[in-house]
């Protein structure tokens, strides 16, 4: 027999917790949408409410495409998350598997020395990463924004530790079968490391989609620019008051991609980041 | 994945075949900061685009490089990198680093090379500007657009609380006397402030000049960049005045307050005056709906004003031709006309005094009274504070001011701790400079 069941006190109390949580958490996204749909209002403290009290209007983001080529912004953007995050699997996975299986002499300090890199504060590598990726001749290229990235710290300390809970019976049954170090990879270790390498994509991709100063400091010409630019060109300024709906509405095109593509793989995002404990 | 790759090598096409057609021209990259709120970027590269049309043998880049910290950083890695742009619009008290580091041409063969003096060339800018510009005995900037502070009130309030609109507070006492009648309570809640300020980095430094040089202050040593005068009765007295409007008066909201949220502030009607930047004079008399006027600095013991805004500088290491196409460009950028209509459309003031002899910019200033106000002040602006790793010390003071505002330090130890402080980033070029002796 099926009976209802009611949910306890206790039980009431949590949900109403965490949607309070929810609800602070989410605050600046809403604010975000509302503003974006708001018509320009300079004089009304109605500007920072989130009661939608408005004829919605679209001009905000005619505003905001009319400030800058998006379609190209897209395009640069994700040629250099994609193409970061595609040299970062193969580079932090291949040294990954190395600090975790293999045995060769001062792999502890190497490893520390990798794991040093975490300490540094990006901007102090702005000079000598430049002058580095200008010898290169990468200056004022997507290539230049990426190359700095090629070798995550994270990302191999990520891999080597979800390499390590993988059980060496698998790699030992693949030896028996006699597959190569390269097969023990391919086929066994990374189908099984995937919910690391999800974790790892998705902080990679939102890192290089929200960085600022450094595609600033390699990008000259407009054609290059990245999203981040392109948003604060128009939305930026130190001395005066802002278009709060215009910063909005360029905010939510920019946030557009990451913000669907999040809801739409929800479930694989989260059991990747339960999965290898990154928060 | 596909489209995505045909797009990208479309653009990769145009691109080279756009560049292909223009290598006859001298191609020259200038670096500028948004520095204020608007339509700035778009219009900037509308004006190149002018230039270039203006100008076939000469082909501009104009790159977008964040506020004028970031340009600072990005200028400075670029010169190290050896891939110096051929202009930059730099804040103008960052200039004198450049000059002291070795990395900026001195414009002065250039001047000459036009048949022109060095104090002809510079007498067509307003004097104020020279100090920032020229220095060392040298030009080493071109003064492109500029602003000093200014004090933004509500005529509206000012009626309802009984205040003559058309007498603006002319002095401290005056000013705090105004905050008080102008603020208004509900019981221990405050539902509007008499006076805001900007406390974010940058705005905040700037506005303590203003203050501290109306109160009879310098601030820094013109004459030398390793000397500051953060523990000084000019300095405490303007520092004193803010902790009492925040703390005493209770007219000026605790903690610290970005530039943008006072502007909002005053457009939203809860602050009936505000300090804030010339710079700001378009964009406001775009969007303030209620009436408002403009008026100088209070004053505590004289007017006095530092200059803001940007210059033009022209880094080392560039060809002969690039310099003479980024001489044209600066040129250009500078003169009476383009100078007068980036003033219209920004607020700043146009440097280039002729620009206030045409027509269209007569008809201007006779039809926006605001706009006067802020080009009258002028006369009693001074140089911008500028010293050996300006933002660093800079910051020094306004990390205090911070505390003070948020009512964490009292304004005695406040300048105390920020001149030490001060002292201690600028003691390696006060030991290569004055404190190096004979043996």
């Amino acid at each position: 027999m099926v009976t209802m069941r009611r949910a306890s006190p206790a039980a009431l109390l949590g949900i109403a917790a965490v949607s309070a949580v929810v609800l602070v958490w989410s605050t600046p996204l809403l604010w975000m949408a509302i503003a974006a749909f708001r018509p320009q209002n300079f004089g009304g403290l109605d500007m920072a409410a989130l009661w939608p009290d408005f004829t919605p209007t679209l001009a905000n983001f005619a505003e905001a495409l009319d400030s800058a080529d998006f379609a190209l912004l897209y395009l640069n953007t994700v040629v250099v998350c994609l193409g970061t995050l595609a040299v970062q699997l193969a580079t932090v996975t291949l040294s990954g598997y190395a600090f975790a299986r293999l045995r060769f002499p001062g792999k502890e300090w190497v490893f520390y020395g990798f794991l040093l890199q975490l300490m540094l504060v990006p901007p102090i590598l702005i000079v000598p990463n430049l002058i580095t990726i200008t010898r290169l001749g990468l200056y004022d290229s997507l290539l230049g924004i990426m190359a700095p990235y090629f070798a995550s710290a994270f990302g191999v300390f990520l891999m080597r530790q979800t390499f390590r809970t993988i059980p060496k019976d698998f790699e030992e049954a693949a030896i028996v079968d006699g597959a190569s170090w390269w097969q023990l990879v391919w086929r066994v270790l990374v189908p099984l490391a995937r919910p690391g390498m999800v974790a790892f994509g998705i902080v990679s991709v939102v890192s290089h989609w929200n960085e600022f100063l450094w595609p600033l400091m390699v990008i000259s010409s407009p054609d290059n620019q990245t999203l981040t630019i392109g948003l604060a060109s128009f939305t930026r300024g130190a001395e005066s008051a802002s278009q709060w709906g215009v910063i909005a509405a360029g905010t939510f095109l920019v946030a557009a991609p990451l913000l669907t593509a999040f809801a739409l793989f929800q479930r694989q995002f989260v059991n990747s980041f339960l999965f290898s404990g990154v928060k | 994945m596909s489209r995505l790759a045909s797009a990208a090598l479309a653009a990769a096409l145009t691109f080279a075949i756009g560049s292909g057609a223009a290598s006859a021209a001298t191609e020259i990259e200038m670096f500028f900061p948004v520095p204020v709120e608007g339509q700035l970027a778009k219009e900037m590269k509308r004006l190149i685009e002018r230039f270039n049309t203006e100008h076939p043998d000469i082909k501009a880049t104009p790159v977008y490089t964040g506020s004028y910290d970031e340009t600072n950083i990005k200028t400075r890695a670029a010169i190290k990198a050896g891939r110096p742009p051929a202009a930059v619009i730099m804040s103008a008290n960052f200039v004198l680093e450049y000059q002291i580091n070795d990395e900026i041409q001195a414009l002065d063969p250039l001047v000459a090379a036009g048949g022109e003096t060095a104090d002809a060339y510079m007498g067509r800018f307003w004097p104020a500007l020279h100090g920032n510009a020229r220095f060392a005995g040298k030009i080493w900037a071109v003064p492109f657009h500029n602003s000093t502070p200014l004090l933004y009130y509500n005529v509206d309030h000012f009626k309802e609380a009984g205040l003559d609109p058309s007498r603006p507070p002319a002095t401290w006492a005056e000013w705090v006397d105004a905050a008080k009648k102008l603020t208004v309570r509900d019981g221990g809640s405050i539902k509007r402030y008499g006076v805001m300020i900007p406390g974010n980095y940058d705005y905040l430094g700037w506005i303590m000049t203003a203050l501290t040089m109306s109160n009879g202050g310098l601030y820094y040593n013109p004459e030398f960049g390793g000397e500051v005068y953060y523990d000084s009765p000019s300095m405490l007295g303007a520092l004193s005045l803010v902790d009492d409007m925040v703390h005493k008066h209770k007219v000026m909201p605790e903690g610290v307050t970005d530039g943008k949220a006072v502007s909002t502030a005053f457009f939203a009607g809860q602050a009936s005056m505000v300090l804030l930047s010339t710079g700001s004079l378009s964009f406001i008399r775009e969007n303030m709906k209620a009436n408002y006027a403009v008026a100088f600095v209070p004053r505590n013991l004289r007017n006095a004003v530092a200059i803001g805004g940007a210059s033009l500088i022209m880094p080392k290491g560039l060809s002969e031709e690039q310099k003479k196409a980024s001489w044209t460009l600066i040129n250009w950028l500078t003169g009476p006309e383009v100078s007068g209509h980036w003033s219209r459309f920004t607020g700043y003031f146009a440097p280039n005094k002729g620009a206030y002899e045409l027509p269209e910019m007569k008809e201007f200033i006779a039809k926006n009274p605001d706009a006067k106000v802020a080009l009258d002040q002028l006369q009693y602006a001074q140089s911008w504070f500028a010293t050996y790793n300006t933002v660093a010390v800079r910051k020094a003071l306004e990390d205090e001011v911070q505390a003070v505002l948020s009512g964490k330090r009292k304004p005695a130890e406040a300048v105390k701790a920020a001149q030490a402080k001060a002292d201690e980033i600028m003691r390696p070029y006060v030991e290569q400079t004055a404190l190096k002796l004979p043996n």
